[in-house]
């Protein structure tokens, strides 16, 4: 066993792991984070995808211990049934999921894409969603519903409420 | 995954002295993207992984005395992203953006893709195309070889078993080379290569002095066309007959297979019309930078 300490959703966790463990079954069995789901488990659906010190990542491809000392973030991390991230929102709002295993992946990798880029193309968003796979409802509202997020930013930005007031 | 021992050196001695002790019954961890696929399906897996995500020297872009190095740790997003590599070798980042998805290329390692040794991999052919060069560290020294004598066979590399990949070197004299880079795929996110294959030129005046053509997917190991490549030497860098005809006897010098994403005379084509390509790419990038007065080759 081995011990790690990181930081998940800017909470300090430490744990005994196995080496073979991988990062996803210690979210999800030792931690209790069962939002990273476990899809194909070789790192093609993307239904695991995590931020890992900012950049996705397929938790089922990444050891527990690899990840000592680094900060990740989840589905759990973003926000909650008492505050959504304008990302979990704008998903609700245009019922961009349907069974919802993907969805969790899904808004992660857009997490990334909103951080690195503040207004993407609709195939900037389709390249960043290519690790993401959706089996029932398609990615019409999934693109849409990042784009949305990304135009309300855009606007916060460059409207005076979204300044200083300098 | 079966039960491993875990060792995370933190440098390249280290790394080194650990292979040493293990190299029997261990795996290295770069990115893991294939490995941990291997290690969930493998029936008999390693006693011991090696993680290099501590040793610093398998890191960093830089430019030095004698080309440009890249450490074997560097991913795919960090090519994509390093301007050196913009500027002295952006066709490697057309290849990078074309493999696997965000999270792969976040966490895949262009060392990592290397020693697959797999005839589909994409950072392949420009590297063979650019002349790469590869420094290979193990319990007796570290030695270079080019890249091309590093590709051995299917899944099959020059490493000795006490041997790992420090980092790979263009030559000084093929940074700013014109180049380009091309894939077919079956689909367009996270698709292996059906085809791939990569040019570089070098054209003075009416003249096109310098020519590599490599293609991957077509041959046990990524390849270098070279008979295709002595199509085009000497030619006019518009002559499209020239370029028509190198492509036709790229496919010549190709040996593609029959498997469940492609037949192999359909290979055949993609191979005609990728070296094509690619070649036109390189040489109208070489005849523009000419144009704009930058150094040529």
């Amino acid at each position: 066993m081995a011990e790690v300490e990181l930081r998940i959703n800017g909470v300090i966790r430490r744990a005994d792991v196995a080496p073979e463990m991988t990062l996803l079954s210690a979210l999800r069995d030792t931690w209790g984070l069962t939002g990273s789901k476990l899809g194909c488990d070789v790192g093609d659906c993307g239904a695991c995808t995590v931020l890992l010190d900012g950049l996705s990542v397929n938790a089922c491809l990444l050891l527990a211990v690899q990840a000592d000392g680094r900060e990740v973030l989840t589905i759990e991390g973003l926000g909650g049934l008492d505050y959504l991230h304008p990302l979990q929102a704008a998903f609700e709002r245009l019922s961009s999921y349907q069974c919802g295993f993907c969805a969790p992946g899904m808004i992660i990798s857009a997490k990334e894409l909103i951080d690195k880029s503040a207004v993407p193309t609709e195939l900037e968003i389709r390249e960043a969603l290519s690790g993401n796979l959706c089996r029932c409802t398609g990615y019409t509202k999934v693109v849409e519903a990042i784009a949305d997020v990304c135009r309300e930013q855009a606007a916060a930005v460059g409207s005076p409420s979204g300044s200083d007031g300098g | 995954m079966k039960k491993f021992d875990y060792i995370a050196p933190g440098t390249l001695d280290e790394a080194v002295g650990a292979l040493a002790e293990h190299s029997a019954h261990c795996k290295l961890l770069a990115g893991g993207t294939d490995l941990l696929v291997d290690l969930k399906h493998t029936l008999e897996g390693p006693q011991v992984v090696i993680g290099l995500d501590n040793v610093d020297e398998l890191r960093g872009i830089e430019e030095t005395a004698v080309g440009l190095r890249i450490g074997a740790m560097v991913t795919h997003t960090e090519v994509m992203e390093s301007p050196l590599i913009a500027s002295h070798a952006p066709a490697m980042i057309s290849a990078a953006r074309t493999i696997g998805a965000v999270q792969t290329r976040n966490m895949g390692t262009i060392g990592g893709n290397l020693v697959t040794c797999v005839p589909s991999m994409d950072s392949g052919p420009v590297l063979v195309a650019l002349d790469a060069m590869v420094t290979l560290a193990g319990a007796g020294g570290t030695r270079q070889l080019p890249l091309t004598d590093f590709f051995v066979g299917p899944r099959q590399s020059a490493l000795e078993p006490d041997e790992l990949l420090v980092d790979i070197l263009i030559p000084q004299a093929m940074l700013g080379r014109a180049a380009s880079f091309l894939k077919f795929g079956l689909r367009k996110g996270q698709a292996l290569a059906l085809v791939n294959a990569a040019a570089s030129v070098s054209v003075m005046g009416d003249e096109i002095t310098e020519v590599r053509i490599a293609l991957g997917a077509v041959a046990p190991t990524v390849i270098r066309a070279v008979e295709a490549e002595s199509v085009v030497a000497g030619r006019n860098p518009t002559d499209a007959a020239a370029v028509s005809e190198a492509a036709e006897v790229a496919v010549t010098e190709a040996r593609p297979i029959d498997d469940f994403r492609a037949s192999a005379d359909y290979r055949r084509r993609l191979i005609a019309v990728g070296t094509r390509r690619v070649l036109t790419e390189a040489l109208g990038r070489a005849r523009s930078e000419s144009m704009r007065g930058a150094p040529v080759g």
